[in-house]
């Protein structure tokens, strides 16, 4: 009866984590093993006891600071710099200054939602196709939770008891290959459509751009510097980030004022006890995932099948992609972390880190498909167009993300190379 | 009435989420400088990790008043008003049978009476139930863990107000 239990109150619309609860309570309640009840909520406090979890709400607030702190135009405008002279000069630069938003905020829905307002305006403006350009900027807005730090890297961290700083710099190479993949879609529709002509600015604007937009870089340096290096945890890393994101938007880009925190504080407070909540949920129905074995019974299952890892992650990326269309990216990754990661590291041998950036990449892409595609509402509201305009623009980015997926599942050594 | 006890509530846990969320923040950051001076303060990791657990299940109950918790909304967004309207209600009950559920939870684990019964001895207690729960310590802090453990109480209750509220008044409801 469980499983009804769970797919009936799932798709009713019951919150996420309650039915991970709920499950848990009338899995319990059949199974007469009812002196659980007696722990039950010490388990859901207990979940949430986990150092790297701190990181997620620290990460948010960086993401609010540097939303409402004047970052987001300067990193645009130092993108200029580099590419705003190519052909397509504009498209090219919502792709970089995506990246360097992605280096900053880990979060895809918060990206998309502040470059669609910033980029795709202007893209229309210098005579770009709406829908591709908001296509353009949701399809960047991927790069979110793959170029580190990204906040799905940290609960995947926390749920597969990984490293998250080693989760981090898995997520380099990938990252890298899906900006070059992207590059790669934008130049191949620019020979079809013929882009508008960029400019290059001139070299005192440039240097101009280039000093404006230091101090904001100075976030990601703190951020992946010191992982890379060593020198802070994550969640300490993440709480520089913000106290540089705040310090710059206050003194230096005068564009963030004290008073702001506030409600800043509790924007982040609202959308992180969202989030860490579904990972307490998850600790009490990971016994129902312990008791009834569910990863060992699918194992059983896909190991008749293949015995192949390659052929095991492509099926766990179609199953993927059909579970990402209706469910939250992140809700799904704590959903199915503690179910598919022990087969995949016990039975195929996978490295967690490659199992990591597969489904994280797979699950986000979800965000940008009907018919719960959250990111594609953001940027289709953001930028007044029409999802189905965005989506006729967004194929040649989604199969550009499928093909990055189909070699990260096949090369491990493109997400284990830098650890 | 009820409604706006719910509100008001909410209103109150979201603002202790908040000032938590700040207490996390200053927590980390002051464990930052701490440990590059050489003077590592051993009990703010733990304390950081409990503001967070108070923000996360503080929020939670306030989400359940907003209803703003993450949720696939599917099939409520494809079916008519009428149905759609009946599987919210739904919704609503389920929620509701989970905050009881919460509540009779905590009651078995902090076993108010029986501690009661005890007069607060806490050694008579657990001979008497084999219940530790106001014997277990924090590892670093020097406080009694059921301290913390008590905002399993509040997110309890708060999300029983809430979700008796949205029982028993219309969908139309302002969130």
């Amino acid at each position: 009866m469980s499983p009804v239990v769970f797919l009936t109150a799932l798709f009713i619309s019951v919150p996420v984590a309650i039915v991970l609860i709920i499950t848990s309570i009338w899995y319990i309640w059949e199974s007469g093993n009812t002196v659980l009840y007696d722990s039950f909520v010490q388990k859901m406090f207990a979940g949430l006891e986990n150092y790297g979890l701190l990181a997620v709400p620290l990460f948010m607030l960086t993401g609010e600071l540097m939303n409402e702190g004047g970052m987001t135009k300067r990193l645009i405008n130092m993108a200029r710099v580099f590419v705003g002279g190519f052909r397509g000069g504009l498209a090219y630069i919502n792709l970089l200054a995506n990246m360097f938003m992605a280096a900053i905020i880990g979060s895809a829905t918060a990206q998309i939602a502040v470059m669609s307002r910033a980029m795709v305006p202007a893209m229309e403006e210098e005579g770009y196709d709406r829908g591709f350009a908001a296509a353009t900027t949701a399809a960047g807005g991927l790069l979110a939770p793959v170029i580190p730090p990204s906040m799905m890297f940290v609960i995947f961290g926390v749920l597969a008891q990984v490293p998250i700083g080693d989760m981090f710099i898995a997520g380099i190479i990938p990252g890298l290959l899906l900006s070059l993949a992207f590059v790669l879609v934008i130049t191949l529709i620019g020979w079809s459509q013929q882009f508008p002509k960029g400019t290059w600015m001139p070299l005192r604007d440039a240097k101009h751009a280039l000093i404006g937009a230091l101090p904001a870089l100075l976030i990601p340096v703190a951020i992946i510097g010191g992982i890379l290096f060593g020198v802070t945890t994550p969640t300490e890393s993440a709480a520089i980030a913000s106290l540089i994101a705040f310090l710059v938007g206050w003194l230096v880009y005068k564009e963030l004022k004290p008073n702001q925190l506030g409600e800043m504080f509790k924007r982040t407070a609202v959308n992180a006890s969202m989030i860490i909540f579904m990972i307490s949920a998850a600790s009490v129905f990971g016994w129902v995932i312990i008791y009834e074995e569910v990863p060992q019974r699918l194992a059983g299952l896909i190991t008749a099948i293949t015995s192949d890892p390659f052929m095991f992650l492509l099926i766990v990326n179609a199953t993927l992609l059909l579970a990402g269309m209706v469910i939250d990216g992140i809700a799904a990754i704590i959903l199915i972390t503690p179910i598919l990661l022990p087969i995949a590291t016990g039975n195929y041998d996978i490295s967690p880190y490659q199992f990591g950036v597969v489904i994280c990449l797979n699950l986000v892409l979800g965000l940008l498909t009907p018919p719960v595609g959250i990111g594609l509402y953001i940027a289709s509201s953001m930028s007044e167009t029409l999802p189905g305009a965005i989506l006729r623009a967004l194929w040649p980015f989604l199969l550009a993300v499928a093909a990055v997926l189909i070699l990260l599942s096949y090369f491990p050594s493109l997400s284990t190379m830098l650890i | 009435m009820l409604y706006r006890v719910s509100a008001a509530w909410a209103r109150v846990e979201l603002w202790c989420a908040s000032f938590l969320a700040v207490c996390v923040t200053l927590l980390v950051l002051l464990n930052v400088v701490t440990r590059t001076t050489g003077n590592a303060l051993f009990w703010v990791d733990e304390l950081a990790i409990y503001a967070m657990a108070w923000m996360t299940f503080l929020g939670a109950s306030a989400a359940l008043h907003h209803r703003s918790a993450v949720s696939v909304t599917l099939l409520p967004d494809a079916v008519s008003p009428g149905l759609k309207s009946a599987l919210l209600k739904t919704v609503d009950i389920v929620i509701f049978v989970f905050s009881l559920s919460m509540v009779w939870f905590c009651w078995l684990w902090f076993l108010p009476l029986d501690i009661a019964h005890a007069g607060f001895d806490v050694s008579t207690f657990q001979s008497k139930t084999f219940n530790f729960i106001y014997a277990e310590p924090t590892s670093t802090l020097g406080v009694q863990k059921y301290v913390f453990w008590i905002v399993m109480w509040l997110f309890a209750l708060g999300a029983a107000l809430h979700s008796t509220m949205h029982l028993i008044s219309g969908p139309e409801t302002k969130a």
